[in-house]
């Protein structure tokens, strides 16, 4: 990332306060969404997101399991996201594990919900097959390929579709077959059953710029900022998790604040996410 | 040899509590939780701090809460690797790791890796590290047993140990967590309770300048809830950065003496 001058921060930092950003727009309006899905054959569902310049690519696998016994009618879900070399010199190697751990834990805290379940992207009573003795587990793995700043958004805005894209195969286990061994489970590789993602969230990231709020920062915008709240928010306008970011303190007057904002914005981004996956989805099915 | 007869000898067998790990539904959600402890919800747990636990560390802390048993030892500021870059700024280096036997099973604390950034993160807003450019203080945090609200604990055992160092801070940070239960906020859950939680807030704070360095949520809420458990949490920051702060008085005149 090329260093910024005194000028440009001055002009980045002056034109969030006048609602007129670099890029021309303004500051709760998001970069232009390109959905794509199915872009991974071997995966059960992948889909591909593009904002801006940011590109992220999040794929969802399905393994057969035991269930855990504290919780044996559903499956078990797991999320990771890895930043690809490609994105930029300093990903390559051991420098991308914090990026990567931040991404991961604040996705599966937006995603996932709490420890019993509640606020959770999808009910993943929906993976089991049969009860206490075998399920689904989910590997949903994110991948930024090129990195331009609002990363979280995107890779969330990936997931969701990712998940819609995804076809669980029907297991059809044989009557009387003893599941205490590894039973032999026959897999329909047509039948294939959908999951019901219109509980999934989105996520907002609210960037603080002197004192002003934007959504969907570019790298620019980003290493100017005091301090970012990343809301998630379900279609009922419930908040499924929220994480702040950057060092600087904030009152929590402005948090309050931001998260009503968030809940705003999310709502016109929910309605283009649930557009543009149609979209790709019906795309995908012609093909 | 003596058991030899065929009777097995009388032998301590762990209290079936320790060999029960089936869990059991929660049945709260019609009639209130009771806590385990007889607190009410809205009441946190008794806190003790004490400066000066590792003599060899520049400053350090031990914090109790309840169960939860933290020690911090602060390093620094201290030269920062020739491999680093220059900086003009001071860094901070953050680390939070349990010991095996903290958790009820055996090495179930390595689940919580990303503590230490999330400590990292609570700290950085309140340091000034102008203070001391070039060099890096190390933050390193042992959990000695977990008792539930582990990393608030930590967050505001990392800022005494700071302040008993000697790096210069905004203000110390305070950190409670709250922990939703059907539809009870309870604050300061103990494990049992973290366990069937439906979500959690976690609030790291400055008391005396009013200002969140570090807020998670985790679990759905609503926007009228997250106000509620803010202004809780945010009251009981400010009572236990008056601990805080007393702890310290005390350890300042005691060495005086």
């Amino acid at each position: 990332m090329v260093g910024l001058s005194a000028g440009e921060k001055h002009f980045i930092q002056g034109g969030i306060a006048q609602d007129l950003r670099a890029d021309g727009r303004k500051r709760l309006t998001y970069r232009p969404i390109y959905v794509e899905t199915g872009v991974i054959p071997q995966a059960d569902g992948s889909a591909k997101v593009k904002m801006g310049a940011t590109e992220v690519i999040a794929s969802v696998k399905l393994d057969l399991a035991r269930p855990n016994p504290s919780q044996p009618g559903k499956g078990k879900v797991s999320l990771f996201v890895s930043c690809s070399a490609t994105a930029g010199p300093m990903f390559e190697g051991r420098g991308s594990e914090e990026l990567s751990t931040e991404l991961s834990v604040a996705l599966q805290r937006c995603l996932l919900g709490g420890k019993s379940g509640a606020g959770a992207a999808f009910d993943p009573s929906c993976l089991s097959i049969v009860d206490g003795k075998l399920c689904w587990d989910a590997y949903i793995d994110g991948l930024v390929v090129s990195a331009d700043g609002n990363l979280l958004d995107a890779l969330g805005a990936a997931i969701k579709a990712a998940l819609t894209n995804t076809r669980v195969p029907v297991a059809n286990v044989p009557a009387g077959a003893s599941l205490d061994e590894d039973p032999d489970v026959d897999l329909s590789s047509q039948e294939t059953t959908r999951i019901d993602t219109s509980g999934v969230p989105v996520i907002v990231t609210l960037t603080k710029v002197g004192r002003h709020y934007i959504v969907d920062a570019t790298s620019e915008e980003e290493s100017q900022m005091s301090s970012a709240v990343s809301v998630s928010i379900n279609k009922e306008r419930r908040i499924c998790g929220l994480t702040k970011r950057g060092g600087a303190g904030l009152d929590p007057s402005i948090i309050l604040d931001m998260i009503s904002v968030a809940s705003h914005v999310s709502e016109q981004l929910m309605n283009k996410l649930d557009s543009e996956i149609a979209a790709a989805e019906a795309d995908e099915q012609d093909i | 040899m003596a058991g030899r007869g065929g009777s097995t000898p009388a032998t301590y067998s762990p209290s079936p509590a320790t060999q029960n790990k089936k869990k059991k539904a929660p049945i709260f959600t019609d009639s209130d939780w009771v806590r385990p402890d007889t607190r009410g919800f809205t009441q946190c747990r008794p806190a003790f701090f004490r400066t000066g636990a590792v003599n060899a560390a520049s400053g350090s802390a031990y914090a109790e809460i309840g169960d939860t048993k933290v020690i911090v030892s602060v390093f620094g500021p201290r030269e920062s690797k020739k491999a680093m870059m220059y900086s003009d700024i001071g860094r901070l280096n953050c680390n939070v790791s349990y010991t095996t036997f903290a958790t009820p099973v055996r090495g179930q604390g390595s689940d919580n890796k990303e503590f230490s950034s999330m400590l990292h993160k609570a700290l950085e807003g309140a340091i000034i590290l102008d203070s001391f450019p070039k060099t890096t203080v190390d933050v390193f945090a042992l959990v000695l047993e977990s008792g539930g609200s582990d990393l608030p604990v930590v967050i505001s055992c990392a800022s005494v140990a700071l302040a008993d160092a000697g790096i210069m801070m905004y203000d110390l940070v305070a950190s409670v967590s709250v922990s939703c239960l059907g539809k009870n906020l309870i604050i300061d859950p103990v494990l049992e309770e973290e366990s069937y939680q439906d979500g959690s807030l976690m609030i790291s704070s400055m008391p005396s300048r009013d200002e969140v360095t570090q807020l998670t949520i985790t679990g759905e809420w609503s926007a009228a809830k997250i106000h509620e458990a803010m202004t809780l949490c945010l009251d009981a920051c400010s009572k236990l950065g008056k601990i805080m702060r007393s702890c310290l008085k005390e350890a300042a005149l005691a060495s005086q003496e």
